[in-house]
């Protein structure tokens, strides 16, 4: 069994400089991406895209002096220990691999966008031509051959770290005592257990994670465990159920007419 | 036998609607069922799933706008399927009670019924529920994409619920319609129905038809 990894983001290091962004796409081949309007902001596209997975988004805030300063994150898939995205497929399309990495199958997928629905933090995203799911696969072709995701790899100020999942915890632990210094509300995030079963991809945050855009307490949807354990099975059980049925009562109301017929036909015999 | 052999029962409006709202719901229906029942995957892939994606979205457009078209086109009919529906009598009730019977075969001693009877009456009550929720559903799932997550993440479950549900009563409709009582088939065809169906089924009907004087009592028995 290959070893559980992680990928731990220090935004205190992150200096915004999107190398990370352009490895991504440069590993998976996937071309320049002009979808979403220049906003006037730092920022480069306004959310992740079929055709890019990894995002570096700039959040523009002020702190308590009112001093102007953007709050910058490195947005892309969490591989959930549970992922919502892989338990609402239709298709089982999705799974998640012993490194922890959760990886779509291109031939199995068929577009329907439920795991863009369940996912607690937006992340998939349907190509509109290939009507295929697209998302950071945490370079799992890489991993397995021993080799650090393109984005850690790449990071030009050490802030993407990667690597076995105890180890990044404990970085962590150590990063969070030394950031706290200068950013009182720093806080981990994605690190131990939570609602999406813990996360291969975790965070040092310099402040609430409402201020990076992410969800404060994500969750797996339980809509999923209703959709798979109660409404599959009473609509198949319902159709089959309906159609059993009918042959069942046409099969019984033809033998009660045969038999009437026959008492009628021996009545005019007799 | 009757000297008026049938019935004028429903409009052409109205029939109109009625197999567009049967067509399109059994396309929607089919050309969902690859994401329903697993098993069906295959041949999602083998029409090509987005293929299939659209066909639900045109389909679903011509559910969506058959009761506006019958605004237009069939008022009257679907004024009655409303008030008709929303009146529940002593007779439905005892309908409902007895009718199980006859889907065996058996004849059992039915009250006379109105234009509607108790069973067609929880059908449309039915069809209206799941409309709107299959509607509802719908929507959020096609162009819900910038709605809180839970509720979209809610909605397919939701959606599947109703449709199967919906599948299922279709085809009890369906069996009623054909398999027990074939001579009300007509009614969806060219409108009318036999007078002595009429006066076994609808007997509460026909009594209204004598009384508005659209036909006379002898002219039907
Ligand atoms: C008679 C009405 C309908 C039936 C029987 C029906 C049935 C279904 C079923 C069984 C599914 C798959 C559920 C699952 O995931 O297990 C589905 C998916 C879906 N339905 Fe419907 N539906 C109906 C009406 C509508 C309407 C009115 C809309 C839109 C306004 C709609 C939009 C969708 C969408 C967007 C999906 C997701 C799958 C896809 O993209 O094809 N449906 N439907
Ligand atoms: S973040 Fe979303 S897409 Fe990624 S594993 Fe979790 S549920 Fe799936
Ligand atoms: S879009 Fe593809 S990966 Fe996503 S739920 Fe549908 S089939 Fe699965
Ligand atoms: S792990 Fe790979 S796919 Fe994911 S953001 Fe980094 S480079 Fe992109």
């Amino acid at each position: 069994m290959a070893q559980e990894m992680a990928m731990l983001h220090d935004i205190s290091r992150c200096s915004g400089c999107r190398a990370c962004m352009v490895a991504c796409k440069q590993w998976h081949d996937l071309p320049a991406d002009m979808s979403t309007p220049f906003e006037g902001q730092y920022q480069s596209h306004a959310d992740l895209t079929p055709t890019t997975y990894n995002l570096i988004k700039f959040n523009e805030t002020t702190d308590e002096q009112g001093k102007f300063r953007w709050d910058i994150i490195k947005y892309q898939c969490m591989h959930c220990g549970d992922p919502a995205c892989r338990n609402g497929c239709p298709e089982n399309a999705i799974s998640k691999l012993d490194s922890g990495a959760v990886v779509i199958n291109e031939d199995q997928c068929v577009g329907c966008g439920y795991c863009a629905k369940n996912c607690p933090y937006g992340i998939p995203k349907i190509d509109g031509i290939a009507h295929k799911s697209r998302k950071c696969d945490l370079c799992f072709d890489r991993i397995q051959e021993g080799m650090v995701p393109a984005c850690a790899k790449t990071c030009t100020a050490d802030a993407i770290s990667f690597g076995p999942k105890a180890e990044m915890e404990k970085l962590a632990k150590e990063r969070l005592e030394v950031v706290k210094q200068s950013f009182p509300n720093a806080q981990l995030y994605g690190v131990g257990d939570n609602k999406v079963g813990g996360n291969h991809m975790m965070y040092v945050l310099t402040d609430k994670p409402e201020k990076f855009g992410l969800p404060a307490d994500p969750a797996t949807p339980k809509s999923i465990d209703m959709w798979k354990d109660v409404a599959r099975p009473i609509g198949q059980v319902a159709t089959f159920g309906a159609v059993a049925g009918i042959v069942g009562m046409a099969a019984i109301a033809q033998f009660r007419k045969s038999r009437m017929d026959k008492k009628h036909d021996e009545k005019k015999e007799g | 036998m009757a000297k008026l052999k049938y019935l004028p029962r429903h409009k052409k409006g109205f029939i109109i609607c009625h197999w567009l709202n049967g067509i399109s719901f059994l396309m929607l229906f089919l050309t969902a069922l690859p994401l329903y029942i697993p098993s069906f995957g295959d041949f999602y892939r083998a029409v090509g799933p987005h293929n299939l994606q659209l066909l639900h979205r045109f389909f679903a457009c011509v559910f969506i706008a058959t009761p506006f078209v019958g605004l237009f086109i069939a008022r009257e009919g679907y004024k009655r399927l409303f008030s008709e529906a929303l009146h529940f009598t002593k007779d439905d009730i005892e309908f409902q009670k007895k009718f199980p019977a006859e889907l065996v075969g058996g004849e059992p001693d039915l009250p006379p019924q109105g234009f509607y009877n108790g069973g067609e009456k929880m059908n449309i009550l039915l069809q209206m529920g799941l409309w709107c929720v299959l509607v509802a559903s719908g929507l959020v799932l096609w162009l819900g994409t910038s709605l809180p997550q839970s509720l979209q993440a809610w909605a397919i479950p939701i959606h599947a619920i109703a449709g199967g549900c919906g599948f299922a009563a279709a085809l009890g409709h369906i069996y009623l319609a054909l398999g027990v009582n074939p001579e009300s088939f007509q009614g969806m065809k060219d409108g009318t129905v036999l007078t002595d169906y009429a006066v076994h089924h609808h007997g509460k009907w026909v009594d209204e038809l004598v009384a508005e004087g659209k036909v006379s009592r002898k002219d039907i028995e």
